[in-house]
């Protein structure tokens, strides 16, 4: 099985701190993988390298836009979500002025109406508006959140906030969503249904996933495959049950 | 006797070319998040361009030598006043081509600007171009064949040749008033577009919105271009309107008079911008008709002008930060999908 | 070399402890309020004015009294301007963005009642307050050095920079209010949490700066041969500028930066001016490249910046 995403000896150093000390990783297409470890352990770190938020100190990512791999480290972030990588921020980042709608709208790429020059023209892009639009619905309607639509962002629970977050992410068609801690502060239903929909655009649109989790009860249950990060460093990868029953894993966990 | 006519042409003249800087600079900060304290920097361009262009342009294809004879000169300055008055074609042919080269030079300049200040927060943006703005008017004072710190007078004005003034005057409130409707109906549309939803999506978090595949720079530079380009146009509107123009006319104050109108009409609604432009454009207009009438010479309308308009902007933000009218949601195509969604949904 | 290379060094030096004076209270004040305060021109100009009115009005022409007097008038001014608008506004949760807005509201509104006022006094008193020449002080001790007698403005100006530097080190390393000032600039949640009263620490920042930035303005007085209410107006991209140079965080680089600017624009300006006839009043263009410079090489992250966009990057097929 050929791979989506490769880190290869990855570090990234602020100041003193060792954030990511060497991290070599691999997901494969249409994987659904997870990305585990204690706090500080240099998991939302890693995300920020691969989407060109941060530029590696040591090493190179490498993404498989088409045929090829292609290095992107070095990148800026607009650029890698244009190449087909979506991030999601553990810490929502949402829209404040925009309403729940508009948030979703916002997302996608290759809106015609973005060009100042056509969206002048209402009849250039009310169509592909609409498509959009239609999709948002549908998203929203899966989540119980259509009578939210016009509601501003700062109106909505910090459970609904943070399955925008995601929902958002999920609007723009793209080969790699990098999920960051998608089910914290959701409730167990609503995020089993969030990861049921996540497997379902794997299987049914080949998608691939690369998801940071900390209720690993929901997490395990979904992914083929985790890595488990601990200061920095890779401490131990496998499938869910092997990584979960690893000694190493349990002090981390138990240690942080 | 106060002339009710000619005040309110005055006014609504003046309410129309200051709308249109309202209209953009509540494009640009109040959409865009951009903190423009240069605004006055492109008005000025524009204005320059126009006196520039139509002034040199008059004498050049009446014959005359400009070497000798420049327009800043008593003598250019008598004949201008002749020329200016002639030909009709020729007045509104220079309307044209320095509108068009205006909105241009005022574009690229605010384009060009952009870009040192990509990186860095809304202080030293704002700081940036303020500053920008000092450092043109210190060039026009030294600048000679614009007239140095006298600038260029008797500028030939587009409806010279209407014999009646009072006519002349309507006709170019009418033209005022068209060009303050192209720019509202560009400003609207633009808004109200997945453009504007991600105008105000880089405003709220940059950051994020560059993560989302947003080119922000790009989209700035963008939008100070179109921004500082229909700027442009109200300096070129500014400059036949008072057939003068010089450097000391272009002071920052005049940017904050601009953030006066749009902190009072509300941040990002256009209507506000509107209301806000003819709110203070209309309470300068009455402080310049009313104070020689009262007889008061103690305290110049100038000064107190300013002061007014300080107040306005410190008081507004204390009292009622949105201003007038508040931001409305974007109107596009998507409000009647969810509406006919949710009309549907059974309770 | 330079005709009157002197005079420049004079001039340079002269600048540099205007800057000094002015712009380390601007970093100090930012980095302890978050307040980008543009009515801090203001301060400059009503400090001087204090001097101005009270020698035109009263024939006061001793520096050390109108010093005091400067110094409570534009730290009053300050601390007034807190309590009125940039207090209430953070207390409302306002962004940065809009406290400064309003800041420049008060920049106007101050700089035209200062205005009206003198004009006013002009009309009754037959002087022009509106610009006024410079002041020779009485108490301002004759220092010569080589053979020259230095300006009032240069001894003045010496003893207020070395007297701003040494109490602001003494307050801010020794004393325990210094040490809150420092607390609240690093950590405000922090320092409110230990029991430090932030919104007195604010105001006395307030003060201090508003009115060693006062103190500065007499000297100012002394310097200039026509003050008017834009005298604070005429070096605020300088004092800016350096603020920035010092990250609004510094007080060390912003003494730097001011040394640095005060050269690049009274030696650069003397060079361009030698030869290739720039003038004089074009120095403001130097400042503003080196603030462009400072802004794209080291932005000062902080007061909102930080956009994680680089112009040039790599991106390359394996």
């Amino acid at each position: 099985m050929s791979s989506v995403l490769e880190v290869e000896g990855v570090a990234k150093y602020f100041g003193g701190v060792r954030a990511l000390d060497g991290v070599s990783l691999k997901v494969p297409e249409k994987g659904l993988v997870g990305l585990i470890g204690p706090n500080g352990s240099g998991k939302t770190t890693l995300f920020n390298v691969v989407t060109g938020f941060y530029v590696p100190d040591k090493g190179e990512i490498l993404f498989r836009e088409s045929r090829d791999l292609v290095r992107i480290d070095g990148l800026n972030p607009n650029e890698v979500f244009r190449r087909g990588i979506v991030r999601t921020f553990q810490i929502p980042r949402l829209f404040n002025s925009l309403t729940v709608l508009e948030n979703l709208l916002v997302t996608p790429l290759g809106q015609r109406g973005e060009s100042p020059a056509r969206a002048l023209f209402r009849s250039s892009w009310s169509k592909q508006e609409m498509e959009l639009a239609r999709k948002a619905v549908e998203l929203l309607k899966m989540f119980g959140m259509l009578h939210y639509a016009h509601s501003k962002v700062s109106e909505l629970s910090v459970a609904h906030i943070k399955m925008l977050e995601t929902i958002r992410g999920l609007m723009t068609p793209a080969k790699l969503y990098l999920l960051d801690e998608p089910a914290a502060g959701v409730d167990y239903s609503m995020a089993r249904k969030l990861f049921t929909y996540v497997k379902r655009l794997r299987d049914e649109l080949g998608l691939t996933f690369f998801i940071i989790e900390h209720r690993l009860e929901i997490l395990m249950e979904f992914v083929d495959y985790v890595y488990v990060l601990h200061n920095g460093k890779l401490l131990s990868e496998g499938k869910p049950q092997e990584v979960v029953s690893d000694p190493k894993v349990v002090e981390a966990y138990i240690g942080a | 006797m106060i002339d009710l006519i000619g005040f309110a042409i005055s006014w609504l003249t003046l309410f129309g070319i200051y709308a249109i800087l309202s209209l953009t600079l509540n494009l640009e900060s109040g959409t865009a998040g951009i903190t423009n304290f240069g605004k006055v920097v492109f008005y000025g361009v524009g204005a320059y361009v126009a006196a520039t262009i139509t002034t040199y342009m008059t004498l050049i294809l009446n014959g005359v030598d400009v070497g000798e004879t420049p327009p800043y000169d008593v003598r250019g300055i008598v004949l201008l006043g002749e020329l200016g008055s002639r030909n009709p074609l020729l007045n509104v042919g220079l309307l044209v081509l320095s509108v068009v080269v205006a909105f241009a030079a005022a574009g690229a300049l605010g384009y060009i600007l952009s870009y040192p200040i990509i990186r860095v927060g809304p202080a030293f943006v704002g700081f940036t171009l303020l500053s920008f703005g000092e450092l043109l008017r210190v060039f026009l004072q030294h600048y000679e064949p614009v007239g140095g710190n006298k600038g260029l007078m008797a500028i030939p004005t587009p409806f010279g040749w209407v014999a009646d003034s009072r006519l002349r005057e309507v006709a170019y409130l009418g033209l005022v008033m068209g060009t303050l409707a192209v720019t509202y109906i560009v400003t609207y549309r633009l808004v109200n577009s997945p453009l504007g939803r991600t105008l105000r999506a880089v405003r709220d978090d940059e950051i994020a919105a560059l993560c989302l595949g947003k080119h922000v720079p790009r989209i700035k530079a963008t939008t100070l271009f179109i921004g500082s380009g229909f700027a442009g146009v109200a300096g070129v509107l500014l400059a036949y309107y008072l057939t003068s123009v010089n450097p000391n006319m272009f002071v920052p104050a005049v940017t904050f008079n601009v953030w006066a109108m749009i902190i009072l009409g509300g941040f990002g609604n256009l209507k506000g911008s509107l209301i806000g432009a003819a709110v203070v454009t209309f309470v300068d207009r009455a402080l310049t008709f009313v104070t020689p009438q009262l007889g008061v010479t103690l305290i110049s309308p100038d000064y107190l002008r300013w002061v007014i308009v300080g107040l306005l902007i410190v008081v507004v933000l204390m009292v009622s930060p949105r201003g007038i009218l508040p931001e409305e949601p974007i109107k596009t195509p998507a409000l009647d999908i969810v509406s006919d969604e949710l009309g549907g949904e059974s309770e | 070399m330079v005709p009157g290379m002197q005079q420049v060094v004079l001039n340079t030096v002269q600048y540099a402890l205007f800057y000094l004076v002015f712009s380390i209270p601007l970093t100090l004040s930012y980095r302890t309020t978050k307040v980008m305060n543009f009515a801090h021109a203001n301060f400059i100009t009503y400090g001087a004015y204090t001097a101005i009115f009270l020698h035109g009005v009263l024939g006061l022409n001793t520096m050390s009294i109108a010093a005091v007097a400067a110094f409570l008038v534009a730290g009053s001014m300050a601390v007034l301007s807190n309590l009125l608008v940039f207090a209430p506004l953070q207390r409302r949760g306002s962004s940065l963005s809009i406290v400064m807005i309003a800041s420049m509201g008060l920049w106007i509104v101050y700089k035209y009642l200062l205005y009206i006022v003198t004009d006013i006094a002009h009309h009754y008193t037959a002087k022009n307050f509106v610009s006024y020449g410079r002041i020779t002080y009485v108490d301002i001790p004759r220092i010569v050095v080589g053979g020259a007698e230095l300006s009032q403005a240069l001894v003045a100006g010496l003893a207020v920079a070395s007297i701003t530097i040494a109490s602001l080190y003494v307050i801010l390393e020794k004393t325990k209010i210094g040490r809150a000032m420092r607390a609240v600039a690093d950590n405000p949640v922090l320092a409110e949490v230990s029991g430090i009263p932030r919104a007195l620490v604010a105001n006395l920042t307030w003060f201090i700066c508003g009115g060693i930035v006062g103190v500065g303005g007499v000297v100012w007085t002394s310097f200039s041969g026509a003050t008017t209410p834009e005298a604070g107006d005429s070096m605020i991209l300088q004092v800016f500028t350096v603020g920035f140079i010092g990250g609004l965080v510094s007080l060390l680089r912003t003494g730097i930066g001011a040394v640095l600017i005060a050269t690049i624009e009274n030696m650069g300006i003397a060079l361009l001016n030698t030869y290739l006839n720039v003038p004089v009043s074009f120095k403001p263009f130097l400042t503003f490249t080196t603030l462009i410079a400072t802004l794209i090489l080291f932005p000062p992250l902080g007061a909102g910046g930080g956009l994680p966009y680089r112009f040039l990057r790599r991106g390359s097929r394996r």
